[in-house]
């Protein structure tokens, strides 16, 4: 008995002297912020996938924002202090995500967070931001289910959401005259919530244009073999085929339709055929191939022209869509921050934010956004093709670069 | 019925390519009783090598091999006599995953280091050709990994068989402490089994990296399909590992028409508890690592 109740002080004491030392890191964590606070840095915490499954966009992202971060200390900084990025690797995986937001609000005491890449990583750490209190703008969340969880903290800092980025090709096939539309369609989805929200979002239009859907398949994120997904499709000669993809399988499927010798009057393909290293891989096969993009380099918006410089300039290349992505939740970000005047972790400046996106249109790279009450923007993506060997803006037609080819070169 | 010889025609190629892949995997368990999650790492290795070889000479990846399949024997020598001889006997199996899974993790991630984590696939003029026979179109590509895999899986079952080293490798698994009374150098000769397991994953990453987009995390999607494949083809043997990647690979292939392609994978996971359930031992086997 007297052993017993030994043992439960020493884990009493145990567990006190436990609690005070985390206690005591949380606080000293926070109140070394806070000393610095009004001259130092603005330290803004982000976690992405720079490893595993979502590496290459999680990369993408990365540029995106230490190009927006330089930009702005380069100008004068926002609200005259330079912002630091803190960026951990949650190597593409949920549970990890949630535990790095936990600890860059907790234990580093960051004034503001940044969104991960990818819806799968988006809705565990918008979770931890809500739970503190923190305004949460993602880049890469588009997905329906981002918008449908209850958060009232989360932004999407895009054109559209996934269900909405074929529009503008669904609304030109409604305008064509029946015989020129297409009369069956195949779709194949990556079972993930972004991927299949793009391809089901106008597999939705075009069954209510009375297009028959004669496949629809959805496969793993782990598939490394398209070759029988591909005999589907080609053996139902769908007069559309529509990927609901990221970029390796988009790839693979490609491979594996042109292999079987399919030749489809329309593909369209989510996220891969805007990849810079897309023609490189599939090589001169491209012509034709569709792809909706939130993002081009070539936009007219008042501040693209100096991001691209910008950018450019300081990686070698022009931005892609996942670091204008990137660069427009830095400028949402910096818009509420400026027109509030606070940047810091309390929960009171963190509303005013909130509050203040809820009610705001902010101009960006992408053009101007406002957001519903869920967090979704309210706009469309830009259809793009490759048309001469070069991807173009084909749709809506008052943004086109080049003529829409109905009927898709034989790849 | 055109999908139907369509399907079989890529199960067969398929299953052809997994013989190759997990050819090495049943050998490390036969010779030594490692179980090896490093292997699917070193076939996205030997993938890299061969398409950086492609990027920076212009020449097929194919050639490749002429490097990568003595480097790989190398490196599997070294392996095996600096790191897997150490681990002590009675724990070794449980070790060597540790200490493979720990290799996997070291080869990731210096490929992400060096190469970044960018995906990768070699451009090929023939990347997309295929021929036709009876209504079925056979790519190209693919038809080159399948005579990869039979060509080295033949050309290690006569090794085996045929040398005397094949001879005092089978005696090195059948009865380590005899093969040493005989005069067999059983540490050399684990060490060369070992090293031949994994020149298997140069050709194999090699074909892989024909008809693959690759990534450096790109070995996890693949160590589970090519362990369920010598469990039910019965450890260390390579037969068995060949017929049953093909059994595998034709039936996810045509599960797929009925099934979509979750249920289509997880046909392998079914096989392996079935396996275990009914014949622990591996379906083609006989009796553990007795036979090739």
């Amino acid at each position: 008995m007297k052993s017993r109740s030994t043992t439960f002080v020493r884990l009493t004491a145990l567990a006190a002297a436990a609690t005070l030392a985390l206690t005591g890191c949380m606080s000293s964590g926070s109140s070394g912020n806070e000393g610095s606070d009004d001259d130092g840095a603005i330290q803004i915490g982000i976690s992405l996938p720079l490893t595993g499954d979502f590496s290459e966009p999680g990369k993408g992202v990365q540029r995106g924002y230490e190009a927006w971060a330089s930009y702005v200390n380069e100008n004068g900084g926002l609200l005259g202090r330079d912002v630091e990025l803190t960026i951990l690797d949650d190597q593409s995986n949920a549970d990890r995500v949630a535990a790095d937001y936990e600890k860059l609000i907790n234990q580093d005491g960051v004034d503001l967070v940044f969104g991960p890449f990818s819806t799968r990583l988006v809705v565990p750490a918008a979770q931890v931001a809500q739970d503190y209190g923190f305004l949460f703008v993602e880049p890469a969340g588009a997905a329906e289910e981002v918008f449908t969880q209850g958060f009232e903290n989360l932004f999407y800092a895009a054109p559209a959401v996934a269900d909405d980025h074929y529009n503008h090709l669904a609304e030109h096939l409604e305008s064509l005259p029946d015989d020129q539309r297409p009369k069956t369609a195949a779709f194949a989805a990556m079972d993930d919530p972004f991927a299949m929200g793009t391809a089901y979002g106008l597999k939705d239009k075009l069954e209510a244009m009375g297009v028959e859907i004669v496949v629809d398949e959805v496969y793993p994120p782990n598939t490394t073999d398209f070759g029988s997904i591909a005999a589907k499709i080609a053996d139902s000669k769908a007069d559309i085929v529509v990927g609901g993809t990221q970029y390796q399988d988009a790839v693979n499927l490609i491979v594996a339709l042109q292999q079987l010798n399919y030749q489809p009057e329309m593909a369209a393909f989510s996220t891969a055929p805007t990849n810079p290293e897309f023609p490189e891989a599939i090589g001169d096969k491209t012509e034709g191939i569709l792809s909706p993009t939130g993002y081009t380099p070539d936009a007219s918006y008042e501040s693209n022209q100096e991001f691209v410089d910008y950018y450019t300039e300081l990686n070698g290349n022009p931005p892609a869509e996942d670091e204008a992505n990137a660069w427009t939740t830095g400028q949402v970000v910096a818009a509420a921050v400026e027109a509030v005047g606070c940047a810091d972790p309390d929960p009171e400046c963190q509303q005013q934010l909130i509050d203040w996106l809820r009610g705001n249109e902010v101009d960006t790279v992408v053009g101007p956004l406002t957001w519903d009450e869920a967090g979704r923007p309210q706009g469309a993506h830009l259809i793009q093709q490759y048309v001469d060997g070069a991807i173009r803006i084909v749709l809506p037609e008052e943004a086109a670069e080049a003529d829409l080819i109905l009927d898709k070169p034989a790849w | 019925m055109s999908l139907l010889l369509q399907s079989i025609v890529l199960g067969v190629l398929l299953g052809g390519l997994y013989a190759l892949l997990a050819a090495g995997l049943t050998l490390y368990f036969g010779v030594m009783r490692v179980v090896m999650i490093a292997h699917s790492a070193f076939l996205i290795l030997a993938a890299y090598l061969a398409w950086y070889f492609t990027t920076s000479t212009g020449l097929d990846p194919l050639l490749s091999l002429v490097v990568t399949v003595p480097l790989f024997f190398g490196i599997g020598v070294l392996m095996q006599r600096l790191l897997l001889s150490r681990l002590r006997p009675a724990t070794l199996t449980m070790m060597s995953v540790l200490l493979t899974f720990s290799i996997a993790l070291v080869i990731e991630g210096m490929l992400g280091f060096v190469f970044t984590g960018t995906q990768r696939r070699i451009r090929l003029d023939y990347g997309a050709a295929s021929f036709e026979v009876f209504g079925a179109n056979v790519a190209v590509v693919k038809l080159i990994a399948f005579a990869l895999a039979a060509v080295s899986l033949l050309g290690l079952y006569v090794l085996l068989k045929k040398t005397q080293f094949g001879q005092a490798l089978r005696a090195t698994i059948q009865h380590p402490e005899a093969a040493r009374l005989v005069g067999i150098n059983t540490d050399r000769v684990a060490g060369y089994g070992f090293g031949l397991g994994l020149a298997t994953a140069a050709i194999g990453g090699t074909a892989l990296a024909l008809d693959s987009t690759i990534y450096p995390s790109l070995h996890w999607h693949w160590i589970g399909p090519l362990m369920a494949i010598i469990v039910v083809g019965g450890l260390g043997s390579i037969p068995g590992a060949a017929i049953a990647a093909l059994v595998l690979g034709l039936g996810q292939s045509l599960l797929q028409i009925p099934l979509g392609t979750t249920w289509a994978q997880t046909f392998f996971y079914a096989a392996l508890f079935l396996t275990l359930m009914v014949r622990p031992q591996g379906f083609f086997g006989g009796r553990l690592a007795q036979r090739f």
